[in-house]
């Protein structure tokens, strides 16, 4: 919790304290598999990295360069299927699949970055919107290469070899670190993306495009530039999904709901900001997973096993995970604008500028958060 | 004075409105030039045409003697032409210093670089002060200022101002006038648009008169001041008694 408030007032440029606390807390969390290994706890954590790894994909386009795409199912369902058919159909191994999946969806990102990149605001967001929704119903028809509604159906992956080690994906653990590191690659490119000049182009072109244009800002190649980096990251994450749940079809690979999560996830936690779709993602997944399935609580040991609560929302809520989606929703926008993490922010600002009050007043007003 | 800027027989049609019909005129190095003339003479379409945002329907914008017209706006800054916007456009939730700094980046790739050059601008335009705090909290006099910062911040060897001093108290607007002669003794070549006839008569060495998309005198500010047609624009035809 320190190290998560210290990073939130990481200043402009390296600082090492926020960098340690930083690996501290990704080594922690490597641990956690040699503490645990019941199937359901794991579970958890590799929904939460892959919708980390969704969630700050998103966050450079979407964060950053403020283009609201409601459509990287199209880069999500991209990754998975290319991964799945070059591993059943020419028996690719998947960890080089998901390097031809990631060139696919920037190429895929190009073409649609081209197209939709002509909008503006709200008329972006259909755009984007309906080139998902293409792609699916492409997927759902072309049965010859799909295999259309059927699915795919992953019977084995093969192990990844390396002149060092061999890993066989057998079990929950292996998918844990691949997608812990997924989730640490994407996060660090947040950070690169923030301290960068790339990031204040991004960051200029979201206030003001036409300011950011007279500035010497190219926003076209710029925009694309910022689609390019978010769809090869949730490519990736598309292709380690279906990997690990083994089977995709096109509603699950390219529906809406993939891309509205990956939106969520970052409105929820705070948009444009590091930490906000890590927070994001745990807020969401720990609702939508406990609203699915509520014995991981049991298994967690967090309730008993005769626990009214999970019977409860076992019997009653079952499928009610959407509903409450759009309930936080709704309420998130209502009254934390800036996410989680901008109510934590808030919190920290006041309790300085109570601690501040404290003290004799100072000669200039105090700047403002940034 | 060798010109800087060339703008040739430069016509831009919205549909059938010509919102800049045959204007003509040159800017010299190193010189302040006032665009004038009455709301809808076209002033800005003419600034949105020479910095590319619109491409002229006919004639041809030189700058450094090339031609840009159809160079897109990013284009042209780097070729070291910046303008402001008459409406400001501040990056509301960016700082005022990582705003001048987005200007700055268009000359260098380093961040630290940008951060020298925007303090130093800020200190240019008296806005030091105000470095950590976000764009969109400035009053509008500040704003105004952040705006020509932000401008100078790229480098330009050409700066075009859209009513900077609009909206502006006697102050601000003095200190403006200030800052704009100081620039003038760097070297750097302005074309202004105002309407504060005291202000454009003090800053410019010559005087271009816009009126209905077309340019109606141009010369120094006392001749165009007199000049009957320009009287005619502003206040109407004399009624004989």
């Amino acid at each position: 919790m320190r190290a998560l408030l210290r990073s939130l007032r990481l200043p402009r440029g390296y600082s090492t304290p926020a960098f340690l606390a930083y690996l501290a807390v990704i080594l922690l969390v490597a641990l956690v598999p040699q503490v645990s290994r019941k199937p359901l706890i794991l579970h958890m954590w590799i929904m939460v990295f892959l919708a980390i790894a969704q969630g700050s994909a998103w966050n450079v386009v979407g964060g950053y360069a403020g283009q609201y795409s409601v459509g990287h199912a199209a880069y999500f369902g991209m990754g998975a299927y290319i991964t799945m058919l070059l591993l059943e159909l020419f028996q690719v191994a998947p960890w080089y699949g998901i390097l031809v999946a990631v060139a696919g969806s920037v190429v895929l990102s190009l073409i649609i970055g081209t197209i939709t990149f002509r909008l503006r605001g709200p008329y972006f967001v259909l755009a984007s919107i309906s080139m998902a929704e293409i792609i699916r119903l492409a997927a759902l028809h072309f049965k010859d290469v799909t295999r259309g509604a059927e699915g795919i159906l992953l019977n084995s992956i093969p192990p990844l070899e390396t002149p060092w080690f061999v890993v066989k994906f057998l079990g929950k653990v292996p998918f844990f670190y691949a997608s812990l590191g997924l989730a640490v690659i994407i996060i660090s490119v947040n950070w690169l993306v923030q301290h960068s000049k790339l990031g204040y182009t991004f960051q200029a072109i979201r206030e003001d495009q036409d300011a950011a244009h007279s500035l010497g800002i190219n926003p076209t190649l710029h925009k694309n530039l910022a689609l390019m980096i978010s769809a090869a990251f949730t490519a990736s994450a598309g292709g380690l999904f279906a990997l690990y749940v083994r089977f995709i079809d096109p509603n699950i690979a390219f529906g809406i709901d993939v891309s509205v999560q990956a939106v969520l996830i970052c409105i929820i936690g705070g948009i444009g900001t590091i930490l906000g779709p890590v927070v994001g993602s745990v807020v969401l997944v720990l609702l939508s997973e406990t609203l699915r399935n509520p014995k991981w609580l049991v298994q967690a040991g967090l309730m008993g096993d005769e626990s009214t609560t999970v019977a409860f929302i076992e019997a009653h809520l079952s499928n009610a995970h959407v509903l409450f989606y759009g309930v936080l929703v709704v309420v998130v926008v209502l009254f934390a604008p800036d996410g989680f993490l901008g109510l934590l922010r808030d919190a920290t600002n006041r309790v300085k500028k109570r601690a501040a009050a404290r003290r004799p007043p100072p000669s200039q007003p105090a700047p403002a958060a940034e | 004075m060798p010109p800087i800027l060339e703008i040739k027989n430069v016509s831009k049609h919205f549909g059938g409105l010509a919102a800049n019909s045959d204007v003509s005129f040159d800017v010299g190095l190193g010189e302040i030039v006032g665009l004038i003339g009455p709301n809808g003479a076209g002033k800005t379409t003419l600034f949105n045409c020479i910095t590319g945002y619109y491409p002229p329907t006919k004639g041809d914008v030189l700058f450094k003697g090339a031609r840009i017209n159809g160079l897109q706006p990013d284009a042209v800054c780097r070729l070291g032409m910046v303008r402001t916007w008459q409406k400001v456009r501040p990056l509301a939730k960016m700082t005022v210093l990582d705003n001048v700094m987005v200007g700055a980046l268009a000359r260098t790739h380093s961040l630290t670089v940008a951060r020298q050059v925007a303090r130093e601008q800020l200190r240019v335009v008296r806005l030091e002060h105000r470095t950590s705090f976000l764009a969109g909290g400035l009053p509008i006099g500040e704003r105004k200022k952040l705006e020509v910062a932000r401008a100078l911040a790229t480098r330009p060897e050409m700066l075009l101002l859209d009513e900077v001093m609009g909206g502006l108290n006697q102050a601000e607007s003095e200190e403006i006038i200030l800052l704009i002669l100081d620039l003038k003794k760097l070297g750097l070549t302005q074309v202004v648009i105002e309407h504060d006839m005291k202000a454009i008569m003090r800053l410019s060495d010559r005087l271009v008169v816009l009126n209905s998309g077309e340019k109606l005198a141009e010369g120094p500010p006392r001749e165009v001041a007199t000049n009957k047609d320009v009287v005619t624009a502003y206040l109407g035809e004399a009624v004989d008694a």
